[in-house]
């Protein structure tokens, strides 16, 4: 599903040049779940956000599904991002000024589904997510944990096939952290990729193969089961 | 997805009060004068814009050129109407006659009506170019025959109340106590704005049974009266620069010798119909509606700009600097799929939201606005205008305007975030966003200085000619007409003689005018000395042989007239000079040939203003009432007081109407002046401007402090730690204070240097109108720049102070 090449990736100051990827090469397969590690600056949220489509890439090939990504312009990268890859972020990232209910719907309105059938969508996901009773309140009305479920529900209400989660639970106390990795065992046996960037040994055990990184450059890769 | 847009935005509205309501204030306050004086300039501009083919109907106009200057009236000499008749560029020529009659009598029913207005003799012709509505009466026959009229419906209702228009025919009404005229049609009024406000139309033949025979019998090239007038429609396929050159070569053929020996030209022009409603030259038929003005109306609109762009400039101001609040959500809007062009469309219509507010609060506004600028505002300007469709459309267009201007560049801003960056918290304020904030702020700033520095200026000219001396006196005078078609001058030497006897009254004298007013009788003199013939215009005030004493007219050399009736001039020093006399004493005993007889000079007045002090003394003489046998020049008794305490004044007033009550029948025909309200009057014009100017001053301050505010607000809460350390580290209140107010107060200096050579050189041109103007004093420009920075360190240190106030441990415990 998604293949990457000498991946490199820079940022610039007036005076220094920060290497964030130096030629990266891996592959996620689908179906896989993959957890990225390494210390803090060695490139991880980096990563993700070029495997996000959120940002270009400086150097390298990235396939998505066997087309080459890297180089597209804005307006693909969006195309591409809000039909094929869901988000899960540290600090959940919810809009304060709307809903659950609303938070959730959003991917939704940008892909065009129609009203009906975003309530319907978005009920079934908040059921699942076990959230419904929560879906008028505000973001800032819930905990932590009830925030990640929201954010998880509305990440997979779009069925991406990818899902990227930034530490996804590293603003969670133990007992909420486990209940949305295993929020995220459920999507990936139900057939979603998830790629996941963690500081976390506990949470990286949960998946399948663990991609471990140190400035900017894969330095062991242990698969689990 | 545009209801999700909806939702967020009210909830952003809700979730920042304060800058909504800053937002929503000045908004509502472009709006507000935007609508209003929108209105204004609808109302005025669709003045007779309803006359089937209007465009294609002219008034002919004369213009008296000389080297004194132009002269207009609206009128034309009867004598054109015949010479252009054949003309095959018009479809239809009228002439018509304004003229107001003494008294209309009912007979049948014993009812009169004095002095009606606004009544015409006119032939079919008029009804061809102006179409009326014939609810009786025959069009082409109403007006075919002598002592026949077509009364307006409203004009019918009060001659013959109750009765149907149908039965009106062959109705009489006597004209003047001897003229017998029949009804013989009657016209629906025009149901939209318009400047034809006649209400009676008598047939033109009818003329010839007035004082007017022998004027119309002969139709002199010579004589121009403002009451005739003449309208004609042009063809379809008319050539206009051909008539033009017909009328030109017919003003030329037409010159009398006379006038080519003063220099003196006349020129026929057509008035365009659409124009007839704003050419303050020529003037419309309902004085008392006053003219509409282009440059007042451009003066307003331009108030309504500035004020709109102020509004606008909080609106960029306020959202790009609480950019960074929003910067998450885009992110994640972003991160979900949302297009930079969604994003744009979401905040436009955030904006538009806001903006669709405001301009319903404006609608509300507008209504108590039109009361405010009552004297701006014609008095049938209705709130019902706002139903016009093309007000809509315009309000439309406005707010999608105001939308646009206000909403788009921050939407750009917002839209151009960088999704990891702001998702990652990396936001930085960047340094061109911040310099366009502060020039916006630096551009309201100059507005608000520009207008203040303007209000005082404009007010110490406006006192200065309200104080500055006439040359006469002006306090504790007043001027009685007497009756309009009062000619005898025994009844005013009555009334004179019985105000003498009332105690508090001073003096008393009979003439024309007074020194200054809106009267002038001009007319042209010759002298000759031994080297040359020295020709030159000069006006005449008539009075009796108190006036000089009771106006105070400083006499420089010789004296008065000897009686009323006596031939002899005093003139003024500013004749004296151009006759060429070196001193007042040289023109004594000299004659001045005046209508071809030599008039003697005894006396010299010294120079006083005879109209406002915006127009230069005219070469003027006081003289007797030589032509009384014909035609009497008195037409009003001047009166002074022994003092003009309020009580005292009241009760003398009574006194002076009750004796005009005990002289004249008339006396719905009172009218009394006061001097200096006269004076008054000259700069009603200049008043407004003075009243506009304050509103204008006092809303763009408003509107700047409150998005100086705003921005102050935003700083603040961005600094608290920064505060918070540098209390902790011993940092002064006062230190505090001045370190956040100085990077405001710097704008407003910068605006202050910017605003001085604006104001200066708007109030150096507008001077130029006037002879005698008031210093640019730079007093005006430190009040003006104090004032400023005044108000704008009353809105930060609101902010500030409390900022500096706050215990550091709440701001350092809240990282």
């Amino acid at each position: 599903m998604i293949q990457i090449t000498d991946l490199e990736k820079f940022y610039r100051t007036e005076e220094v040049q920060t290497i964030a990827l130096n030629k990266l090469s891996f592959e996620v397969k689908q179906g896989e779940f993959v957890a990225i590690m390494g210390p803090s600056g060695c490139g991880k949220s980096t990563l993700l956000n070029i495997l996000g489509l959120l940002d270009d890439p400086d150097g390298g090939s990235f396939k998505f599904n066997g087309e080459e990504v890297a180089g597209y312009n804005e307006r693909k990268r969006s195309d591409l991002r809000k039909h094929n890859v869901g988000f899960v972020f540290q600090s959940f990232n919810l809009i304060d000024e709307l809903t659950v209910f609303e938070n959730v719907e959003l991917p939704l309105i940008y892909t065009g589904v129609k009203p009906a059938e975003r309530k319907k969508r978005v009920e079934e996901v908040l059921e699942k997510m076990q959230i419904m009773h929560r879906r008028n309140h505000f973001p800032q009305q819930l905990s932590g944990g009830q925030q990640q479920r929201v954010a998880v529900a509305r990440a997979v209400v779009n069925n991406p096939k990818l899902i990227l989660a930034d530490e996804p639970t590293g603003n969670l106390d133990s007992t909420n952290g486990n209940e949305v990795m295993d929020l995220l065992i459920d999507l990936n046996e139900a057939g979603t990729t998830i790629i996941m960037v963690t500081h976390s040994e506990h949470d990286a055990k949960y998946s399948h193969r663990i991609i471990r990184m140190l400035d900017g450059q894969k330095v062991t890769e242990n698969i689990l089961a | 997805m545009i209801k999700n847009y909806f939702k967020i935005a009210w909830r952003n509205i809700m979730k920042h009060k304060v800058f909504s309501l800053i937002n929503v204030i000045g908004l509502t306050i472009g709006l507000s004068a935007s609508f209003v004086i929108g209105l204004m300039i609808y109302y005025d501009y669709t003045f007779d814009d309803f006359h089937k083919d209007g465009d294609r109907i002219y008034r002919v106009v004369s213009d008296f050129k000389s080297p004194q200057g132009t002269f207009h009236n609206s009128g034309v000499t009867l004598a054109l109407k015949d010479a252009i008749a054949d003309n095959s560029n018009f479809e239809s020529i009228t002439e018509f006659y304004i003229n107001r009659p003494s008294k209309v009598e009912n007979k049948a029913n014993n009812t009169e009506f004095k002095w009606p207005n606004f009544v015409m003799y006119t032939d079919e012709a008029y009804f061809n170019i102006f179409d009326y509505k014939f609810i009786a009466g025959d069009k082409s026959t109403a007006l075919d025959k002598p002592n026949n009229v077509i009364l307006t419906e409203t004009r019918a209702k009060e001659y013959f109340p109750n009765t149907a228009p149908a039965d009106l025919i062959g109705k009489t009404l006597v004209y003047n106590d001897s003229i017998n005229i029949t009804v013989s049609g009657v016209v629906e009024n025009f149901k939209k704005r318009t400047d034809f406000v006649f209400e009676e139309f008598i047939s033109h033949q009818t003329l010839l049974q007035t004082d007017r025979r022998e004027e119309l019998l002969e139709r002199q090239w010579g004589n121009t009266n403002s009451d005739s007038q003449l309208f004609v429609k042009l063809t379809e396929s008319a050539n206009v620069v051909s008539i033009q050159k017909r009328l030109d070569d017919l003003a030329l053929e037409h010159t009398d010798e006379d006038d080519k020996k003063y220099e003196m030209s006349r020129e026929f022009q057509l008035q365009p119909l659409s124009d007839i409603h704003f050419n303050e030259d020529y003037g419309i038929y309902d004085w008392s509606k006053g003219q509409a003005s282009k440059s007042l109306l451009s003066n307003l609109a331009l108030v309504a700009v500035f004020l709109l762009l102020l509004g606008c400039i909080n609106f960029i101001n306020l959202n790009t600097a609480q950019a960074s609040q929003r910067a998450k959500e885009i992110g994640i809007r972003k991160t979900l799929g949302s297009s930079r062009k969604q994003l744009i469309s979401q905040f436009m219509g955030e904006t538009f939201l806001l903006v669709f507010f405001s301009a319903l609060l404006s609608i509300v506004l507008s209504k108590w606005l039109i009361n405010v600028f009552s004297d701006f505002v014609p008095e049938d300007l209705s709130f019902e205008l706002f139903k016009a469709p093309l007000i809509v459309l315009s309000i439309l267009l406005l707010l999608f305007v105001v939308t646009i201007l206000s909403g788009f560049y921050p939407a750009l801003v917002l839209s151009k975030f960088n999704t990891v960056s702001v998702l990652k918290n990396h936001m930085a304020a960047g340094e061109k966003k911040v310099r366009l904030r502060k020039f916006l702020t630096v551009f309201q700033f100059t507005i608000a200085q520009i207008f203040i520095i303007g209000t005082l200026l404009v007010g110490k000219q406006i006192n200065y000619l309200l104080n500055k001396d006439m040359g006469f006196k002006t306090d504790a005078i007043v001027s009685v007409y007497s009756p309009r078609s009062e000619r005898e001058l025994s009844k005013k030497e009555l009334y004179a003689e019985k105000l003498r006897s009332i105690p508090e009254i001073k003096s008393v004298s009979i003439g024309s005018h007074a020194p200054a007013s809106y009267s002038t009788n001009t007319t042209n003199v010759t002298y000759t000395n031994e080297e040359e013939i020295i020709k030159s215009e000069m006006q005449y005030i008539f009075g009796d042989t108190n006036y000089a004493n009771l106006f105070e007219l400083d006499i420089l050399a010789g004296r008065i007239h000897r009686n009323d009736t006596v031939r002899e001039l005093v003139i003024n020093e500013t004749l004296l000079k151009k006759l060429g006399f070196n001193s007042p004493d040289d023109a004594i005993g000299k004659a001045l040939t005046v209508n071809d007889e030599q008039t003697p000079i005894v006396g010299v007045m010294a120079d006083f203003n005879q109209r406002s002090l915006k127009s230069e003394i005219k070469p003027m003489a006081l003289r007797g009432d030589w032509y009384r046998s014909q035609f009497s020049q008195f037409q009003a008794i001047h009166v002074s007081f022994h003092n003009e305490s309020s009580e005292n004044l009241k009760s003398t007033l009574t006194k002076i109407e009750d004796a005009y009550k005990s002289v004249y029948t008339e006396t719905e025909d009172y009218r009394l002046q006061f001097m200096d309200q006269t004076i008054e009057t000259f700069y009603n014009r200049e008043k407004k401007i003075s009243k506009l100017l304050n509103w204008a001053t006092g809303l763009s301050i408003l509107i700047s402090c409150l998005g100086l505010l705003g921005l102050v607000i935003y700083t603040t809460n961005r600094r608290v730690k920064e505060i918070g350390v540098r209390k902790v580290l011993g940092a002064s209140l006062f230190q505090i204070n001045t370190l956040l107010c100085k990077e405001f107060l710097l704008l407003v200096a910068i605006a202050f240097v910017i605003a001085t050579p604006l104001a200066w050189y708007g109030i150096y041109s507008w001077l130029q109108d006037f002879t005698y103007k008031t210093s640019i004093s730079f007093i005006a420009f430190i009040v003006g720049g104090a004032a400023m920075i005044f108000f704008a360190l009353l809105v930060i240190s609101f902010k500030t102070l409390s900022a500096a106030n706050a215990n550091p441990v709440n701001s350092l415990r809240s990282e």
